[in-house]
């Protein structure tokens, strides 16, 4: 059986865990701890460690979903997590204090995982501000990476078809990379 | 409004008062920290070479990986966390009926016994001392 090892990251309260726990064929395991920072989330727990789950996509291959703490000071889980990780699935909450800078943040910050795999975006709690557009976000990526492409999605993190879409879009995009790589690099020899 | 744990003079002055502690049950103790359960420092004694934040933010970790084990494996509520290694090792328990942790550093000159011993003691004795008003 294939593997792929998917990495779900963003900023606290974007929706890692539940995005998940939407997606997850198996109990998912976490690692919450009492959030004591209500000034950066009003959350009543965190991850501090890990989220873990499971999907297949089919009979020969399955999707090992892992999620990264959102806050910075844990950023050595990030580390040890990215190691692995083929593609990164990067939650924001659109309704968070400068969301597009956010994005691009955090899209510098897994650059390694786009360079071998890829990354899509997926913008959540949209529906909670005036204008949460997504060319918002493609039209900042492009002016700061302008031969990046991400694909960038409105979601609930909650609904699992939403999820399965980002999911699968993400996977399309790391075979894809994947398939060519040998090609491209014989090229250039 | 409520203070967060890592900022409020109780929690500090009682962490300091108890890691103290520790330190004279255990002259092989190098450094030693209070942390809230998702990875603030609240108080550390000794170890100026270490960052607290980090250290903190890490033995968070850990403590959650270690009780998802056991939650996992159906073996009940984790009590400690030990990480043995060459030079020393590091005990980890909670602060009963807090959202703590008591994270130390301990030298290769005294047991793992012995410390689990003086961290566990001193987790207590922080218990006790958080019940006073």
């Amino acid at each position: 059986m294939s593997e792929h090892v998917m990495l779900f990251v963003g900023p606290m309260g974007a929706g890692k865990t539940t995005a998940i726990r939407a997606l997850s064929e198996i109990d998912v395991v976490s690692t919450e701890a009492a959030n004591s920072d209500q000034a950066a989330s009003a959350k009543a727990t965190t991850t501090v460690a890990l989220d873990y789950g499971e999907i297949s996509v089919n009979e020969a291959e399955k999707i090992r979903l892992y999620g990264v703490p959102g806050q910075k000071r844990f950023d050595f889980m990030w580390s040890i997590l990215a190691e692995r990780a083929e593609g990164v699935i990067l939650l924001v909450n659109a309704d968070a204090e400068n969301p597009v800078e956010t994005a691009i943040d955090y899209v510098k910050e897994f650059f390694s995982i786009y360079e071998r795999g890829g990354i899509v975006i997926g913008l959540t709690r949209a529906d909670l501000v005036p204008q949460a557009l997504i060319e918002e976000y493609a039209n900042a990526l492009a002016d700061e990476m302008p031969d990046v492409l991400i694909p960038v999605f409105t979601v609930d993190a909650r609904s699992t078809s939403d999820m399965t879409v980002l999911l699968m879009t993400l996977v399309a995009n790391v075979e894809l990379k994947q398939a060519v790589a040998p090609a491209i690099a014989r090229r250039g020899k | 409004m409520t203070l967060e744990i890592h900022l409020d003079a109780k929690y500090i002055s009682r962490g300091e008062l108890a890691l103290g502690g520790l330190r004279s049950l255990a002259p092989s103790l190098r450094y030693a920290s209070l942390l809230t359960e998702d990875g603030f420092s609240v108080v550390n004694v000794d170890g100026d070479e270490f960052d607290s934040n980090r250290f903190a933010s890490m033995a968070s970790s850990t403590q959650a990986l270690a009780d998802a084990v056991a939650r996992e494996l159906q073996l009940g509520d984790n009590e400690f966390v030990i990480v043995a290694a060459e030079h020393g090792h590091v005990v980890q328990v909670r602060v009963e009926g807090h959202p703590l942790v008591l994270a130390a550093l301990f030298t290769d000159k005294d047991t793992i016994g012995r410390s689990l011993t003086a961290a566990r003691r001193t987790a207590r004795r922080l218990t006790t001392l958080l019940v006073a008003p």
